[in-house]
């Protein structure tokens, strides 16, 4: 039947149950209750790696039409937040890798074997920075490095979740974060100041 | 020890209002968009189809193709 009535859904239903009903039968209602608890979320995320308050706004709301399209491919493995943070992140990464021109020496990163440098080189610089030097290196920094570093210093994220969010192996998500982290230091170098 | 400067610069712009209108808005068309969908993948279209075809045809006997539009046959009159 095309136009059965649906039960009212349950805001207290956790996001794994909404979506498990989604997956049943499409109903925009539980669908909105998603909407609410993420959109503050994945809006800021966009944010925070497009620094355009306008663009932000277009791709939350593709990255929610992305998100409704694909429910049927969640499969409950992952927490429906990470699922939805993998969505934004790489949505972004794509429209910020249209725009600019990305750096080619990203392509050969996962030919590399083991990791050379100590893990948290870098960190501590990094840490240590003053909150408006920080932005202006991160408005500078290619969209990949940007979001990888805000993944794991501004949202905590685990390497294994950072993995799950880029579908990366282990190897390859430290040896990003430590070429990002890399860069991050050799732009705040050049934006320091002469003799401080 | 000194705060985390990331935590510092996280953006706490709250979503534009008409935002979640727009994304509703957009949902629900392409919720009727799948119901459509849902419609001809089960063949509801083709059954459509059939009757029309069968109700508009007298002759039950297996038929040749259909002649080609502007060709002419022995039922067309002569001028």
């Amino acid at each position: 039947m095309l136009f059965r009535k649906k039960a009212k859904p349950d805001s207290h239903q956790s996001d794994e149950e909404l979506v498990a009903d989604l997956q049943r039968s499409m109903d925009a209602d539980r669908f909105g209750i998603l909407y609410d608890r993420y959109c503050a979320k994945v809006y800021q995320k966009c944010v925070g790696m497009t620094r355009d308050r306008d663009l932000a706004h277009d791709l939350t709301h593709d990255i929610f039409l992305k998100a409704f399209v694909n429910l049927s491919k969640f499969d409950h493995r992952s927490k429906f937040g990470t699922w939805v943070y993998s969505i934004t992140y790489n949505y972004c990464l794509d429209h910020l890798r249209k725009t600019q021109r990305q750096r080619t020496d990203d392509l050969d990163e996962d030919a590399h074997g083991e990791v050379e440098h100590p893990e948290d080189r870098y960190e501590a610089e990094l840490l240590s920075m003053r909150s408006e030097m920080l932005d202006e290196v991160l408005s500078k920094l290619e969209a990949g490095d940007r979001a990888l570093l805000l993944m794991k210093y501004q949202d905590d994220l685990s390497v294994k979740e950072i993995m799950e969010v880029l579908g990366l192996g282990e190897s390859a998500v430290k040896m990003r974060v430590l070429r990002a982290r890399e860069r991050a230091f050799e732009l705040y170098q050049q934006l320091q100041p002469e003799g401080s | 020890m000194s705060e985390n400067p990331f935590k510092i610069i996280r953006p706490t712009d709250q979503p534009p209002e008409n935002l979640r209108k727009e994304v509703m808005g957009s949902v629900k068309l392409l919720m009727l968009l799948m119901r459509f969908m849902q419609l001809f993948m089960a063949d509801y279209a083709m059954t459509l189809f059939e009757n029309v075809r069968l109700t508009g045809k007298r002759d039950t006997r297996p038929s040749a193709a259909p002649p080609a539009p502007g060709s002419s046959t022995k039922d067309t009159p002569s001028s």
